[in-house]
C-alpha cells in the first residue's frame, strides 16, 4: 500500500454516482465519506431522497478538496463518474468533461414505460458512442454478474466501488475503504461485500492493464 | 483509528470531526445544545432529523415524539418550552402551514426555554407539492430565521439558535433546504450540554392569547424583535468582505454562498467583488448591508427562490438614501434550486466577463441526449398493497360508470401519489395532506359523478379525520378509501398512531381507523384485505353505491416492512412466473398493473424473479391464466 500525504489535497475531485432507486447508490455515498473522513480528507456532497426514490432515477455526488463550497458538482466538472445503471450515466452526461473517467455497469434497470412501449431504451452501443465523445475514457463491467459472483446480487453497488477505486484516481486509500466496508456491515454481508469490492476493482484493473499492452504492442 | 469509526452523533468528543448528512448535523446541533423535548411530523427534507435524535436517545436520554401532524408537533414543542425546557419542532416547508396557527401566536408569547423551528424548504421540488419560501412565513410571524451555508453551519446554527431564543426569550426559526438537509460532509464536533433542567410551569398572561393579554404580547414582541434586529450584525454567520476598488458587491444568503465562492472562483473575480455571507436574512444585518451598498455602485444578491433578502435590501437602500443599483431576479433565476453554474452565468453576464465552460454546448448535449433516456418515473413497488387497491378502485369504478357516471378520483400525499402515473391514473387531485377526503366533500357538491378520496393510514390521523367527520355531519355522498399498509411509508417508517408503537419504543394503544369512522357516525365502514382482487372490487362498488358518506379501508402491510418481517421469520419470497404455454403476450398484466418485476423482453412477457415480491395480482387478473406461483425456471424466468 502506498503511504500517502493524510493532509487534504487542494485539487478538487469531484465524484458522480448515478443509477436507480433501490440499487444502493446513496450507501456508496456514505461509505466514500466516512472512508474519507479517516483517511482526514474534507469532503462535500449531496443526494436526493424522497419522491424521487423507488425506481426513479437518483442522484448522488461526493466532492473531496480543501476549496469546495456547494454540495453539488458544477456541470462539466465530474472527474469521476460511477454509473450503477448504464441509460443513467447518459442522463447525467452533463457532468462529464474531455479529462473524466467513467466506469459503468452493463446490466441495464428497464421501466414500466419501456415495457408498455411509452418509452425507448438506447443501445449499450449508443450509450457507450456519446460517454467516449464526451468522456476521456469509459470503462465497462457486468457488476451484477460479479455482485452474484461474490455472494449477492445486492453487492452490485459495492462492485461498483471497487471499479471506481480500480481507476486509481481516488484520493481515498484502497485500504480504508475496505475497513470502511467492513465495519458498516454484519460479518456475513461484509465478507460478500468485500469480495464484490475486490472483483469490481480488478475488472477494471484488468481492463487498463489489457489497454496499456495493446497500446504498448501497437507501438512497437 | 478505529476510534474515529466508533464516533457517533452522541459522542461528546469536541473537536473530533464526523462525516454526517446535513439532517444529521441539525440533529448534533440540538444535542450540543442541550435540547430536552423534540416533537415532529416526518416530511421529506426534514425526516432524517428526527431519526437521528431518537437514535441518540438510549445514550442521551432527552424526550422525543413523532407526532400525529406538525400543528400537534409545534404545540409540543412550544408547551414545553413553556416550563423552561429547551424545545425543538421540525418539519418540512408545508408542514409549516399545518402548525400556522400556534406559530404565528408563538413569537407574541416569546420563549422561556429555548424554543426552535426547524424549517426544511425543498426548493426544486424534490418531493412536494409547491416551492414555497417560508423565510416569509418567518416575516410574517416575527421568527428570526438562521439559514445555514453548509452542513458544519446547520450543526453550529442550531446549537446556536436555542442560546439565541433563550438569550432574546423569542422563537427562532432554522431554516434548511434539500441541497443542505440531504448534503454529506466532514463536520466538526463542539462539546455536549448535559444540563437537564427540571421543567417549571409558571402562570404568565402572556400565555393566554386573549386580545386584552396579546395586545400587550404584540408590543412586547415588536421590542424583542428590534433587540434581535440590533445583535444581527454581529452573529458571526454575517461576514462582510470588503474589496478596495470593486465595482460589484455580491449579497448570498444560506446554500448560495457556497456557489458563489466556487463561481467567484471559476471567473478569476475573487479580488474584484465584494461579497456579504449572510446567514441571517430575517432580520438582515442592516450595518453590513448599509455598508456594502455605500461601496459599490452595483450589488447582486444571490439567494434562492423568492427575492426575499434582495427586497429587503432594496428598502434599506431607498431608507438610507444610498444610490446603488440592486440586481437579483433580473439576472438570478426564481425556480428550483441554484447552482455554481446559474451563479457564475449571473456574475458572469453583470461583471462583462466571459463564462469558463460551453454552457450552451453543455444545454445543446442535454437536448440531443433528452429523446434518448428512458422515462423513469418513481413507481410503486413490486408488491404494494397500494397498486392492489387501485386496480380494484379502477375496476369496481368502471362497473358503477353506466349506472352513476365517471369517476372522480381525489388523492393524497403519500406513496399512493405513485398511483397518480399510467396505468393507474389513481388520481384526479392531489393537494395536500388531508385533501384527499377535503376536496371530495367539495366536489361532490358541485357535480353528480361518483367521488373516491383516498389517503393512508399516516395521513388518516393527521388530517383525514376531520374531513370524514364533515362528509358525516353534512351527509355528502362521498366513498373515502384508507389505504392501510400500517406505515408512514414515503419518508421512511416513522410509527405512528395506527401502528402500536412510539418513537421511543414504548408500546401505545393502535388506533384503527375503522373504528374511529364509526365512532365518527359513518355507516359504511368495511375493511378488506387488497390482495383479496374480486372481493375488494365487490365492496369498493358497494361502497360507492352506498348513499351517504362510505369508508373502506384496505389493509395489508407495506411490502417493504414485509420484506423485513419475512427475512426475520427466516421465510422466503416464492415468486410468480409465466407459463409459456399458455401466455400469448396480450400484455394485460403489463398495462393494468405496471408492476416494476414484470418486463417486456424480445417482445416476451417476463417476471423477474429477483424482484418480484409474491402477491400474486397478477396472475390474479391474467386473463390466460398463465402467471403461476412457483413456476420458476421451468417456465423461463429470468433470474
Amino acid at each position: 500500500m502506498r503511504v500517502r500525504n493524510m493532509a487534504t489535497p487542494s485539487k478538487e475531485v469531484n465524484i458522480v454516482i448515478c443509477g436507480v432507486g433501490g440499487q444502493g447508490v446513496v450507501l456508496m455515498s456514505e461509505l466514500l465519506g466516512h472512508a474519507a473522513v479517516q483517511d482526514g480528507l474534507k469532503i462535500l456532497g449531496s443526494e436526493v431522497l424522497g419522491m424521487a426514490q423507488r425506481g426513479g432515477p437518483v442522484f448522488s455526488n461526493i466532492r473531496i478538496g480543501s476549496d469546495v463550497y456547494a454540495p453539488l458538482t458544477p456541470e462539466g466538472k465530474g472527474d469521476l463518474m460511477v454509473a450503477v445503471e448504464p441509460s443513467e450515466a447518459l442522463r447525467n452526461i452533463t457532468f462529464l468533461s474531455k479529462s473524466s473517467l467513467v466506469v459503468l455497469n452493463t446490466r441495464k434497470v428497464i421501466p414500466y414505460t419501456v415495457s408498455s412501449g411509452e418509452s425507448g431504451y438506447p443501445s449499450l452501443e449508443v450509450i457507450m458512442a456519446r460517454l467516449n465523445q464526451a468522456a476521456k475514457k469509459v470503462m465497462v463491467l457486468d457488476a451484477a454478474h460479479l455482485a452474484e459472483e461474490a455472494g449477492h446480487l445486492q453487492s452490485t453497488n459495492v462492485v461498483m466501488l471497487g471499479a471506481l477505486f480500480g481507476t486509481r484516481q481516488m484520493p481515498i486509500q484502497t485500504e480504508t475503504i475496505n475497513r470502511t466496508i467492513a465495519e458498516r456491515f454484519s460479518p456475513k454481508v461484509a465478507d460478500v461485500n468485500i469480495r464484490a469490492f475486490g472483483l469490481g476493482y480488478e475488472a477494471i484493473r484488468k481492463t487498463i492493464s489489457c489497454e496499456e499492452c495493446f497500446k504498448e504492442g501497437a507501438m512497437n | 483509528m478505529k476510534e474515529v469509526s466508533k464516533l457517533t452523533l452522541a459522542s461528546d468528543a469536541p473537536g473530533r470531526s464526523l462525516f454526517m448528512l446535513g439532517n444529521e448535523a441539525i440533529a448534533r446541533g440540538a444535542i450540543e445544545a442541550g435540547v430536552q423535548v423534540v416533537a415532529a411530523y416526518p416530511g421529506t427534507p426534514s425526516s432524517e432529523i428526527n431519526e437521528a435524535l431518537i437514535g441518540t436517545v438510549k445514550d442521551l436520554g432527552f424526550y422525543v415524539e413523532w407526532l400525529v401532524n406538525e400543528k400537534v408537533a409545534f404545540e409540543v414543542a412550544m408547551g414545553a418550552s413553556m416550563c423552561g425546557k429547551r424545545t425543538m419542532a421540525m418539519m418540512k416547508h408545508v408542514g409549516v402551514n399545518v402548525a400556522l396557527d400556534p406559530l404565528m401566536s408563538a413569537a407574541y408569547m416569546g420563549a422561556v426555554g429555548g424554543l426552535v423551528l426547524v424549517d426544511a424548504d425543498d426548493p426544486g421540488q424534490w418531493s412536494s407539492q409547491t416551492e414555497q419560501d417560508n423565510r416569509y412565513i418567518a416575516e410574517l410571524g416575527y421568527i428570526p430565521v438562521l439559514e445555514p451555508s453548509s452542513p458544519q453551519e446547520a450543526k453550529d446554527m442550531t446549537a446556536d439558535a436555542f442560546h439565541l431564543s433563550e438569550e432574546f426569550g423569542h422563537i427562532f426559526m432554522v431554516r434548511t433546504v434539500t441541497r443542505i438537509s440531504h448534503a454529506r460532509g466532514d463536520v466538526r464536533l463542539g462539546p455536549i450540554n448535559k444540563e437537564n433542567r427540571e421543567g417549571v410551569f409558571t402562570r404568565d398572561h402572556r400565555f393566554v392569547c386573549i386580545p386584552v393579554w396579546s395586545r400587550k404580547n404584540r408590543i412586547l414582541m415588536l421590542e424583542r424583535f428590534a433587540r434581535v434586529k440590533e445583535a444581527a450584525d454581529g452573529l458571526p454567520y454575517n461576514q462582510l468582505r470588503l474589496v478596495d476598488g470593486a465595482k460589484i458587491g455580491i449579497i448570498a444568503c444560506g446554500i448560495s454562498h457556497g456557489y458563489t465562492l466556487e463561481a467567484l472562483r471559476w471567473l478569476e473575480l475573487e479580488d474584484k467583488v465584494s461579497l456579504l455571507k449572510v446567514g441571517t436574512p430575517h432580520p438582515l444585518p442592516e450595518k453590513l448591508v448599509r455598508q456594502l451598498l455605500s461601496s459599490v455602485p452595483e450589488v447582486l444578491v444571490i439567494e434562492e427562490l423568492e427575492p426575499f433578502v434582495e427586497n429587503h435590501v432594496k428598502v434599506i437602500a431607498q431608507e438610507q438614501g444610498i444610490n446603488v443599483k440592486i440586481h437579483g431576479k433580473d439576472l438570478v433565476p426564481i425556480r428550483l434550486e441554484l447552482s455554481t453554474r446559474k451563479a457564475s452565468e449571473a456574475i458572469a453576464k453583470l461583471a462583462g466577463v466571459r463564462l469558463p465552460i460551453d454552457f450552451a454546448g453543455l444545454d445543446k448535449l442535454s437536448e440531443e441526449i433528452a429523446p434518448l433516456l428512458p422515462v423513469r418515473p418513481p413507481t410503486l413497488c413490486a408488491g404494494c398493497p397500494h397498486r392492489a387497491s387501485f386496480y380494484a378502485l379502477n375496476s369496481a369504478t368502471r362497473k358503477v360508470k353506466r349506472d352513476l357516471g365517471e369517476r372522480i378520483y381525489t388523492g393524497d400525499i403519500g406513496c399512493y401519489a405513485l398511483g397518480a402515473y399510467p396505468p393507474l391514473n389513481a388520481d384526479d387531485t392531489a393537494v395536500c395532506m388531508g385533501s384527499g377526503f377535503g376536496t371530495a366533500n367539495g366536489i361532490a357538491r358541485a357535480v353528480k359523478n361518483p367521488v373516491i378520496g383516498h389517503l393512508g393510514d399516516s395521513t388518516f390521523f393527521h388530517s383525514g379525520i376531520a374531513p370524514m367527520v364533515n362528509a358525516v355531519f353534512n351527509n355528502t355522498n362521498i366513498t373515502m378509501l384508507v389505504l392501510d399498509n400500517s406505515a408512514t411509508a414515503m419518508t421512511g417508517f416513522q410509527p405512528h398512531s395506527g401502528t402500536g408503537s412510539t418513537a421511543m419504543g414504548a408500546a401505545s394503544p393502535q388506533l384503527k381507523p375503522e373504528d374511529v369512522a364509526r365512532a365518527c357516525g359513518v355507516k359504511f365502514a368495511e375493511v378488506v384485505d387488497p390482495f383479496d382482487v374480486q372481493k375488494t372490487i365487490d365492496t369498493m362498488q358497494r361502497a360507492i353505491r352506498f348513499e351517504g358518506p362510505a369508508v373502506v379501508i384496505t389493509r395489508r402491510l407495506c411490502e417493504i416492512v414485509e420484506q423485513r418481517e419475512r427475512r426475520k421469520r427466516g421465510e422466503a419470497v416464492v415468486p410468480y412466473g409465466i407459463d409459456r404455454e399458455e401466455c400469448n403476450d396480450c400484455l394485460a398484466c403489463i398495462k393494468l398493473l405496471g408492476c416494476p418485476a414484470i418486463v417486456l423482453e424480445e417482445g416476451k412477457v417476463v417476471i423477474e424473479e429477483a424482484q418480484c415480491a409474491g402477491c400474486g395480482v397478477c396472475a390474479w387478473i391474467c386473463p390466460k391464466d398463465a402467471i403461476k406461483k412457483d413456476a420458476g425456471e421451468e417456465y423461463g424466468n429470468a433470474v
